[in-house]
């Protein structure tokens, strides 16, 4: 096996171009797991931890830039009041040596549908930047993930950066899992409030072939505040609404039966999480504790 | 000459730091795979891809190819083996599959890294044939001679039939607890290596003499040609107390390349195979009670599973035989013989899932009969051991139950299911009771030696597990000798020594301890208290004339608090009591971690372990941490630990009764009784998952 150590983008992107088997290696928490289970045997790694560019974040024309280098643990610690709901999601995930080495443009990369990262993308619709030598393309985050650990990156392509606005409102993130810790999400839910669009941006984890936006409900729970006038009076959203919103995100799901649990099992739970992590913004939005 | 003063005791019961935490934290004590061996080989194993068969044909050539590959053996090239009585262990000498992923061959390579890859690359094809892999209550079922630990596999007393149609109140239900694998944090490994006809193994092992013994016989050889060394090892559970397979591999690999030695660390996933794992159990239990709640009539029967190629049958309704008191008691085993591995030892075989069972019964029953669940089991306490008919040399249950129920609040408890929420939280309080006997393995010897300089060496070549006997030992030896825990030069794990019996069944201090004693005893006799240097005596554990008029059991009691969310059903379990009559605790502080680690494995048993196997395959495919779960720290809440102290002068002279095992017995029902109390939804299956409580 050939191990590559590009220092430079430039570098990355001509070694990934003259190895279009090579696999990408960041916190390698992913790739280390694969290797060790006899899963995949590249003929090469290439290691993206010496490329500066990938592992920084910055402000762009008003949204956040944020590279794939990006490890949980900064997500936290750097990105916590900018990003809320990344950074709780952040925090459910592995242990403190996991969150240490693992990346979100990681968890892009291997897209799976359980991934913790990825609710929170779809709620603030995040585009995903990627490159290669022929140039550069911005997919939003639910045309790049397309099938259970698929995503559109081409054999030449790396992601550099994911890209979404700071949070304009609260955000919440909520995983079910049968331990308290070091636990693969049953099924997950990552809600935004985006009271300047006037909008709910909501994600399924784990509970499909891919992260689930429950378009319904967003349009259903959109519409309830409208037509009570709620983003500006600040009042409750009524309680059959609340409901509403958990049928029609429990509908939006595909789960199925796996050793992680029972596809009905699942289907109620994304409703309860729907419900209660939109309660959980509301609330905040009201500016009531709890 | 000694001038040492003797002292009189006060090393036992003291909370002695582990003598071998130094040693353990600076990386400076050898596990089996750290032993130092000069230009080793390594060995990766294979392991058969169908679940019962024959192998038709193997494809080497590229594997030996490779750079760095030394052999591949098979069965085609293997020595032959002098003693093929054991199928477990009886391997690589046919090309019979029994069961998924037994092993078929090994690569030995310069380096780990190649014979691994190495393995990936040899070809073996097969003759499949029709197997059975999954437990089925409807499936071909036998009755075993016997059970593990000689208990007999049925009995029966009175009229159970009878005393079922006049009892006032009855109980009928079915328990399930999963197959489950011990998964100690040190996997199975061994270094071998045969020197002129000698073989030396460095092992991960409960016992070096038994796998001393084990190997002697299946290789041919005079046991003293055979050292075991096995000086510390990272846990057990009961699946490093038999030799299973994957020692023999090494040490039959080794044959090929004698002189160098052979190093086979079985990797975590690997460990789902082959190294014994606790049977799945069905479980039907029917109780019968008076008006007054006095049970009238018990019956437990148990369906398990064993390998066809080996025999292991767990007692899991042994505990029912003594429990509580009842005229009219039947206990039955029954097994299905599988295309499986053999089921062997995990921490209490029998007992944990049993008492699973039973004290989830009494749970049910003691509502059904109106009665406090501790109550309940307090007026059906027996008077004398049911099983031998002897009476109990202590019995403290009911002390354990009431101070359990005192230091946890259990007045607090409400007793309707399902009535305290606390926010989200649906609480409820559980309670169970443990048991485990106390069983004395004969013909472990210690050496006593005075070496000068108030130094005394105390030799055996017991295995320290993790459990902290080296520590105890030492304790054990200081007061028997009389003399300060710092005079005592304690030499354990290797065969060097003389015999010891296996670290398990929670016997080790009993067995060792006694020996011990005994050989102190002597000692003093002929040598007096100031002997010479080299002055030396050994001594046999002694039998002990009491068995034959008391039996003899540890106790305990477990409170557990489990919160439910009411929507999602996610369980937790803040706080947890267990209580202990386990008779004289030698040292508190290591005894105190063997409770909690007991209780821990419980709460995982009731919550988490569950081995899945794919009927289709034949193997458990949750075979890693990922998807077999295990508590985390973040699981485990306050944890209140204590014991009575309890005077039991017949079990041996230390007053000991062993205490490694009973904190699992029970704790799993306890924490399900809990999550009745909660919820009002009774979970019979093991583990309980949140989609069990969906309603
Ligand atoms: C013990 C343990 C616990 C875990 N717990 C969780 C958890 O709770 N939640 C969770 O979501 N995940 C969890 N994971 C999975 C893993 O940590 C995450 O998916 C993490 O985000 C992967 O990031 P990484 O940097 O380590 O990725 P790597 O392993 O380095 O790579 C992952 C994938 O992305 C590709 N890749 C990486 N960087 C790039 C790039 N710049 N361009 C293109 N492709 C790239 C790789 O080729 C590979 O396919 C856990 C893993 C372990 C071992």
């Amino acid at each position: 096996m050939q191990f590559l150590q590009p220092h430079s983008w430039r570098e990355a992107l001509e070694a990934r171009a003259a190895h279009p088997g090579a696999r990408p290696i960041f916190g390698g928490t992913d790739v280390m797991v694969d290797l060790n289970f006899g899963r995949k045997r590249p003929e090469t790694v290439i290691d993206l931890t010496r490329v500066p560019e990938i592992r920084e974040w910055n402000r762009e024309d008003g949204l956040l830039r944020i590279g794939a280098g990006v490890t949980y643990t900064r997500a936290i610690t750097e990105l916590g009041n900018l990003l809320p709901g990344l950074a709780m999601a952040s925090r459910t995930v592995g242990s403190p040596q996991i969150r240490n080495r693992g990346t979100i443009g990681g968890n892009l990369g291997s897209a799976s549908p359980a991934g913790d990262a990825l609710p929170p993308l779809y709620a603030s619709h995040a585009v995903i930047e990627v490159a290669s030598t022929r140039g550069t393309r911005r997919i939003p985050v639910g045309q790049f993930i397309i099938g259970p650990k698929r995503n559109v990156l081409e054999p030449d392509e790396l992601i550099i950066a994911f890209i979404m606005p700071e949070a304009e409102g609260p955000q919440q993130y909520a995983k079910i899992g049968t331990r308290n810790a070091m636990v693969i999400a049953v099924c997950s839910f990552g809600l935004a409030l985006h009271p300047e669009s006037r909008s709910v941006g909501a994600c399924i984890g784990s509970a499909g072939p891919t992260p689930i936006q429950p378009r319904d409900a967003e349009n259903f729970i959109e519409d309830v505040i409208e037509e009570h006038d709620l983003w500006e009076s600040r009042a409750e959203i009524p309680a059959s609404a609340l409901d509403r919103f958990g049928v029609l995100a429990s509908e939006a799901a595909m789960p199925i039966d796996d050793v992680r649990g029972s596809a009905d099992y699942r289907r109620h739970a994304v409703g309860v999480l729907a419900r209660r992590t939109l309660t959980w913004a509301w609330n905040e939005h009201r500016g009531v504790a709890g | 000459m000694s001038t040492t003063t003797r002292t009189t005791g006060g090393a036992i019961g003291a909370s002695l730091d582990r003598i071998d935490g130094p040693r353990k934290v600076t990386g400076t004590a050898p596990y089996a795979y750290e032993h130092r061996v000069d230009n080793p080989l390594y060995l990766f194993p294979l392991r058969s891809e169908i679940v019962r068969g024959q192998v038709t044909g193997i494809d080497a050539s590229a594997a030996e190819a490779l750079p760095g590959v030394v052999v591949v053996v098979t069965h085609e090239n293997a020595p032959q083996l002098a003693d093929t009585g054991d199928r477990e262990l009886a391997i690589l000498q046919s090309g019979e599959v029994a069961f998924r992923n037994q092993y078929v061959g090994a690569v030995l390579a310069e380096t780990f890294e190649a014979a691994r890859h190495a393995a990936g690359l040899v070809e073996v094809s097969y003759a499949e044939e029709p197997h059975e892999a999954e437990l089925r209550e409807d499936g071909d079922l036998y009755t075993p001679e016997q059970l593990n630990a000689g208990f007999p596999t049925d009995t029966e007393e009175g009229d159970v039939e009878e005393a079922f149609s006049s009892a006032a109140v009855t109980l009928d239900g079915r328990y399930t607890t999963p197959m489950e694998h011990n998964n100690p944090m040190e996997p199975h490994t061994t270094v071998a290596v045969w020197k002129a006809g000698d073989l030396t193994l460095y092992e991960s092992t409960q016992g070096a003499h038994p796998v001393q013994r084990t190997v002697a016989k299946i290789f041919g050889i005079d046991r003293n040609r055979a050292r075991v060394v096995a000086p510390y090892v990272g846990g057990g559970f009961g699946s490093k107390g038999l030799p299973h397979a994957n020692t023999i591999l090494a040490a039959l690999a080794a044959q090929m390349v004698e002189g160098r030695p052979v190093k086979f660390a079985v990797t975590r996933q690997q460990m789902f195979t082959g190294v014994g794992y606790r049977t799945p159990t069905i479980q039907k239990i029917r109780l019968g009670a008076d008006s007054e709640g006095r049970l009238t009539a018990v019956t437990h029967d148990v369906i398990e599973q064993t390998s066809k190629i080996k025999e292991f049958a767990e007692q899991t309704a042994a505990v029912t035989r003594s429990m509580y008191a009842t005229d009219n008691r039947r206990t039955t085993h029954r097994l299905a013989a599988l295309d499986v591995p053999v089921p062997s030892w995990m921490r209490a075989p029998g007992e944990a899932p049993g008492m699973f069972a039973l004290e989830s019964a009494m749970d049910e029953m003691a509502e059904k009969c109106g009665l406090d669940p501790i109550e309940f089991r307090i007026r059906n306490e027996p008077e004398i051991d049911a099983e031998t008919g002897l009476p109990y040399s202590s019995r403290n249950l009911v002390a354990c139950l009431r101070e359990g129920a005192e230091r946890f609040g259990w007045r607090d408890r409400t007793p309707a299911p399902r009535s305290h929420q606390e926010g989200r939280w649906l609480v409820g309080n559980g309670v169970a009771s443990a048991t485990y006997p106390v069983f004395r393995l004969p013909g472990s010897r210690a050496t006593i030696r005075y070496e000068g300089d108030d130094k005394y060496a105390v030799e055996f070549g017991a295995a320290d597990v993790g459990t902290g006997a080296w520590t105890a030992l030492t304790q054990i030896s200081a007061d028997a000798i009389g003399v300060g825990v710092d005079n005592i030069e304690l030499r354990i794990g290797d065969t060097a020594f003389p015999f010891a019996s296996v670290a398990g069944g929670s016997s080790g201090i009993t067995a060792w301890g006694s020996a011990i004693f005994e050989a102190a005893r002597v000692f003093r006799e002929r040598h007096g208290d100031n002997p010479s240097e080299g002055d030396e005596v050994q001594a046999r554990t002694p039998n002990n004339p009491e068995t034959e008029n008391y039996a003899m059991h540890a106790f305990g009691a477990f409170f557990v608090e489990a919160r439910v969310d009411v929507d999602t059903c996610e369980v937790r379990v803040p706080r947890m009591t267990g209580v202990f009559a386990a008779g004289k605790i030698i040292n508190a502080k290591t005894a105190r971690s063997q409770f909690m680690g007991g209780m821990t494995m419980g709460l995982s048993m009731a919550l988490h372990e569950e081995s899945l196997v794919d009927g289709r395959f034949g193997h458990v495919i949750n075979q890693d941490f990922a998807e077999y779960h295990i508590p985390t720290n973040a699981d485990i809440g306050e944890m209140d630990i204590s014991w009575i102290d309890e005077d039991d002068p017949y079990v041996n002279p230390m007053g000991s009764k062993g205490i490694g095992e009973i904190g699992i017995v029970g704790s799993a029902a306890a924490v399900a009784n809990a999550v009745y109390n909660a919820t009002g939804i009774r979970v019979r299956d093991l583990p309980i998952t949140p989609d069990k409580l969906i309603q």
